[in-house]
């Protein structure tokens, strides 16, 4: 992906924060290591972050760190799952996710009415693209597929997941660490969900 | 967590054993464990060796401990000498003897005397370190206060307040016969206070360079100082 980036110096003046304030937040990983990109520039080496996802961060930080700790501001941005169990009926009744997705989800995947966070993401991903209309439910049936196999590469990496189609058959990919992805023209993305950002959004629903 | 129930692994003397849940894990003699060990107390006297993980609420190595593995505790204190194959997660952390750490220190409260090699990273709220120090990542913390006692190494330092001096020497009588300094890549901070350093690029608010400092960039926004016998080979306020 081209993202915009932004230098260290650039970044500090536009957002208004101190040295001191990036790297303490830096240092409570509410700032990812892999925005940290190193470039040589004229002047030496110098530290660019990708511009929207940084300024998107700094906004959340700022806004809700009146009403949380740093800590839990760490909890919230990291997509290392903490150790949560919830019901089937709790899941829906907070909302994160409708009844008939519910059903649908517990159909195919066959698994416990208890729900831990992996689980968790994985209906709130159905749920998202179905109630949008994105996909349809075979295509679901094949995303399920997808996410179940893959459980510990969307638990620790950066994970994106893709519905693509082309000629009335569709596909599902799970990109890790994604650095773009390109396709000849027949193909047409259907949908395009960041796990990471649903992550969040869970997390807020939950918070 | 219930403790009480656990036992107590104490090794005198040559021996070896298992990991597992205890609640203290002392070793005297020359004990080797051989896997992960997680505990209220440990204590390492002789030379042991941990292959494994330690985690611990409290734990002290005063003889010549190795762990190969990570250490995990509210409070470390080495004295003798220690070397930690990965990292360390301390939320105090003294280190007085000589310690290795093949990974990163992550920690609260970092005190450092003696003489420390870090390979990657090395982040606490504050570091106050009066030793020699190699560091191969980034030193980073709210508060930076260094005494340099010989040749130190980071590749940077950043955080909201950064000291660095030099140790004053008896009567100034040894000065300039073994000049010791402190080499980093870059410095970023709000408050910078430095002597004896050797930077690449200096960048903070305010910004007071003492003696003996070899410079290339020095960019400030507030204001800067500078002492007579010291080398900035650009200066730009941003």
């Amino acid at each position: 992906m081209n993202e915009e980036l932004i230098s260290k110096k650039d970044l500090l003046d536009l957002a208004g924060i101190s040295y001191g304030q990036l790297y303490r937040w830096k240092r409570k990983d509410l700032i990812p290591e892999d925005w940290f990109i190193r470039k040589s520039t004229f002047t030496g080496q110098e530290t660019f972050f990708p511009k929207e996802k940084i300024l998107e961060r700094i906004n959340k930080i700022q806004t809700m760190k009146e009403n949380l700790s740093l800590d839990e501001l760490a909890d919230m941005f990291s997509p290392n799952i903490s150790d949560l169990q919830l019901e089937a009926d709790e899941v829906i009744r907070r909302n994160i996710v409708s009844k008939s997705v519910m059903e649908f989800y517990l159909e195919n995947e066959k698994g416990k009415h208890q729900f831990h966070f992996s689980r968790l993401l994985e209906v709130f991903v159905l749920e998202k693209l179905l109630q949008s209309g994105e996909i349809n439910l075979d295509e679901a049936k094949m995303l399920l597929q997808v996410l179940m196999d893959n459980r510990d590469q969307v638990k620790q990496k950066n994970a994106d997941l893709l519905v693509t189609r082309k000629l009335g058959l569709s596909s599902c990919l799970l990109l890790v660490n994604n650095e773009g992805v390109y396709f000849d023209k027949g193909t047409k993305i259907a949908a395009h969900v960041s796990l990471v950002s649903c992550m969040e959004e869970i997390k807020t629903k939950l918070g | 967590m219930e403790t009480k129930k656990r036992g107590d692994l104490i090794i005198n003397g040559f021996g070896s054993s298992n990991g597992g849940q205890f609640y203290q894990v002392i070793v005297n003699g020359k004990g080797t464990v051989n896997s992960d060990i997680d505990c209220e107390k440990f204590e390492c006297n002789g030379t042991g060796t941990i292959n494994g993980n330690v985690v611990a609420q409290s734990a002290k190595i005063s003889g010549n401990g190795k762990v190969n593995g990570s250490i995990e505790s509210q409070y470390l204190s080495i004295d003798g000498s220690a070397k930690v194959a990965n990292n360390l997660f301390v939320k105090k952390l003294k280190i007085a003897g000589k310690a290795y750490v093949g990974g990163k220190i992550k920690s609260d409260e970092l005190n450092l005397r003696g003489r420390i090699t870090v390979e990657e990273d090395c982040e606490a709220e504050v570091i106050k370190a009066e030793s020699q120090f190699t560091i191969g990542g980034l030193l980073n913390a709210d508060l930076v206060d260094i005494t340099i006692f010989a040749n130190c190494k980071a590749k940077e330092i950043g955080g909201q307040t950064i000291l660095i001096k030099q140790k004053s020497s008896l009567l100034g009588l040894f000065k300039g016969f073994i000049p010791t300094q402190l080499e980093t890549e870059l410095i970023e901070g709000d408050k910078i206070e430095i002597e004896n350093t050797k930077a690449g690029i200096v960048r903070g608010n305010h910004v007071s360079i003492g003696p003996n400092c070899v410079i290339d960039v020095v960019e400030h926004s507030g204001e800067l100082l500078m002492a007579e016998n010291t080398v900035v080979r650009e200066i730009r306020k941003v």
